[in-house]
């Protein structure tokens, strides 16, 4: 499935020194993304789904580093490129939007402005056609009367159109990959359904890849092709949509979908919780990261000593990082 | 737009009539008056009375402030007791040095003190920015005189790249020039110093925002990320500060004019309250608060064109 993918990551690992040690945020992480794709990264929050990308965008903040791994786009493995030439990738090659638009804007440039120095960072266009393009960007993103909020502040426009603003933004130069890192935390949820939909549209327009990081397992099932869990800094299961996102072959995936507040049950019954805390990513235990938590291998010797493998299970496309996914299914058959 | 400029003036001219008459009263409060320290220390009691009629110094304070408050309507600033002259002229002729002290010693300043600060901040934790926050930690630390003196002991005496006096009686404008270089790098020196710290955490604060790292995101090259992009963010606070700088600067002028020997605002009017020459000390600081006032207003004004977030309302 890699033959063809449009962005393909493999044993990609980010490492952040630390007093207590090492501290490896990104764990041989491994995806592969296809074209007009869509793949949601869910985890919880330091699981490494944003540190995932940014390490794709050699843009980890100092003091961490990217330590090994390869990313090819198109076939081409940019993790090998020297620094000067990581920045033509990014915003041309993979561009990323970010969780919140209420900061992700320069305050004292106008939007035209902000856009126009992302395009001309990659092309020779002069700053007529530059604007020329901004504006044909802006009314894809459905911005109503581009040719004047284009001079616009951003502290004149709401969060929902701010957002708008850097997704046009992050395509203007049609990227092959899209990355958008929780585009709809910071938005009120009638924003957050216009933008997903925007993001879906442009996708099958433009024919790019797109990675959605989201801890909003509703919006996965909506809107994503794929989707990859991500837990300690590693990928524990991988799957399409299709193939039944309810048949999970990983307890700690089964262990997220039990605990979304569900409106069926009775208002004063509890919700349902995840027992323990993520574990310290500089202290991780020598098996599996999921054991102490685990409802299934919790106190299991082979969990405890053996750091499982991401590995097929009844197909190729399903991958988990569980050597006893075959319990999940017999428990539910037997149900 | 109007309407703020208006208001603006008139907070303006509320600010400079509260500091004259402030100095008016405190004037009158301190010991001594104009008539004793002109008739010297052996003047009859009779003749000091005397003197004191006829300079209206006799009559209640208030009675003095409301006719100094009506000539000073009419423009009258009063006359100097020491040199007979009208105050207001002499405060004038004194301007022009002072001027290009300040001026040139706050020019010299952000000319040094931005660039540094945003070096410091973009190489944070290395050796330049040691250097050059140790070189801003003197300067905030040192007083301008002591510095004044060093300069003056190893620039103007040891090597002798510049005249030791702060002013020469020269009409050639170079010669003028050459003698100010000095005196104004020594003032330039201690605000660039504080400009510097100022910049370089507004720099570093302002690269750790959002918005820059989605611009490193999209490729824009680090080059203009920090001067174009980030800088005009940095510079917000700083330019707030040189408003309040320039008032400090006057003040260090002062210090700087009296180690240079040099003519100016601050040591007329140092002068001019040892000599308890009211008028002419009331002239001085009348022009010196509208100089401070009319600086930081203008400095409001720009303000608001480059933050647009400021609205003139």
């Amino acid at each position: 499935m890699s033959d063809g993918a449009v962005l393909a990551v493999r044993d990609l690992s980010t490492v952040f020194p630390s007093e207590a040690g090492p501290v490896t945020t990104v764990d041989g992480v491994s995806f592969s993304l296809g074209a007009g794709e869509t793949l949601a990264v869910v985890g919880e929050s330091g699981s490494g789904k944003t540190m995932t990308f940014l390490s794709v965008l050699r843009l980890v903040p100092p003091p961490g580093r990217v330590t090994g791994g390869e990313v090819l786009l198109e076939g081409a493995d940019i993790a090998a490129l020297p620094a000067s030439e990581m920045r033509w990738i990014r915003g041309a090659g993979i561009a990323m939007v970010f969780q919140d638009p209420l900061t992700a804007l320069n305050p004292v440039f106008t939007i035209g402005d902000q856009m126009l120095e992302v395009i001309r960072a990659h092309t020779a266009m002069s700053p007529r056609q530059a604007r020329a393009l901004a504006l044909e960007v802006l009314e894809r993103v459905h911005i109503p009367a581009p040719a004047k909020r284009i001079d616009d502040y951003p502290h004149q426009l709401s969060g929902g159109m701010r957002q708008r603003v850097l997704i046009a933004m992050a395509i203007a130069l049609r990227p092959k990959v899209l990355i958008a890192d929780e585009p709809t935390t910071a938005l009120d949820v009638t924003v957050q359904a216009q933008i997903l939909e925007l993001l879906a549209e442009l996708r099958s327009e433009l024919g790019m890849g797109m990675v959605l990081i989201t801890h909003d397992l509703g919006l996965v099932a909506r809107y994503a092709d794929r989707v990859a869990v991500m837990y300690a800094g590693r990928v524990v299961e991988t799957s399409p949509i299709a193939q039944g996102f309810g048949r999970s072959r990983h307890p700690y995936t089964r262990s997220l979908f039990r605990s979304i507040p569900r409106l069926d049950l009775p208002a004063d019954q509890p919700l349902t919780v995840i027992a323990g805390q993520p574990p310290d990513l500089a202290r991780l235990p020598a098996g599996c990261a999921f054991e102490p938590r685990c409802f299934l291998g919790n106190g299991r010797e082979d969990c405890r000593s053996e750091r499982p493998a991401l590995l097929p299970t009844t197909s190729d496309r399903h991958l988990s990082a569980c050597p006893h996914w075959r319990a999940l299914i017999d428990a539910e058959a037997g149900a | 737009m109007l309407r703020y400029t208006a208001r603006r003036l008139l907070l303006m001219s509320i600010t400079v009539i509260g500091m004259v008459t402030v100095v008016f009263f405190l004037l009158r409060a301190i010991p001594g008056d104009p008539a004793s320290y002109m008739l010297g220390d052996y003047a009859t009691e009779e003749s000091v009375a005397a003197l004191k009629a006829e300079l209206g110094l006799d009559r209640p304070v208030w009675e003095q402030y409301l006719g100094f408050v009506k000539r000073a309507l009419t423009g009258d600033l009063g006359t100097s007791v020491v040199t007979g002259q009208p105050a207001f002229d002499e405060v004038l002729e004194s301007i022009p040095w002072s001027a290009a002290l300040s001026v040139s010693g706050i020019v010299i300043a952000v000319l040094a003190g931005v660039p540094l600060g945003v070096m410091s901040a973009v190489r944070h934790g290395t050796f330049a920015d040691l250097f050059i926050m140790f070189g801003a930690l003197v300067g905030i630390s040192f007083p301008v005189f002591w510095v004044g003196l060093v300069c003056i002991l190893l620039l103007a005496h040891e090597v002798r790249l510049f005249p030791a006096l702060g002013a020469s009686s020269s009409t050639d404008f170079f010669t003028q020039v050459h003698h100010l270089m000095l005196p104004a790098l020594v003032l330039g020196f201690s605000v660039a110093a504080y400009i510097a710290r100022l910049t370089r955490s507004a720099m570093l604060e302002v690269l750790g925002q959002d918005f820059v790292r989605v611009a490193r995101a999209m490729g824009v090259p680090e080059r203009r990320i920090v001067y174009r992009l980030a800088l005009r963010n940095a510079l917000i606070p700083v330019l707030a500060v040189i408003g309040v700088t320039f008032a400090w600067s006057l003040g260090s002028a002062i210090l700087v004019e009296a180690v240079f020997s040099r003519p100016g605002l601050g040591s007329m009017i140092l002068k001019a309250v040892f000599a308890r020459d009211y008028q002419l000390v009331q002239a001085g600081v009348f022009v010196l608060a509208s100089a401070v006032v009319l600086v930081n207003t203008s400095l409001d004004i720009v303000y608001g064109w480059v933050d647009p977030r400021v609205s003139v309302s």
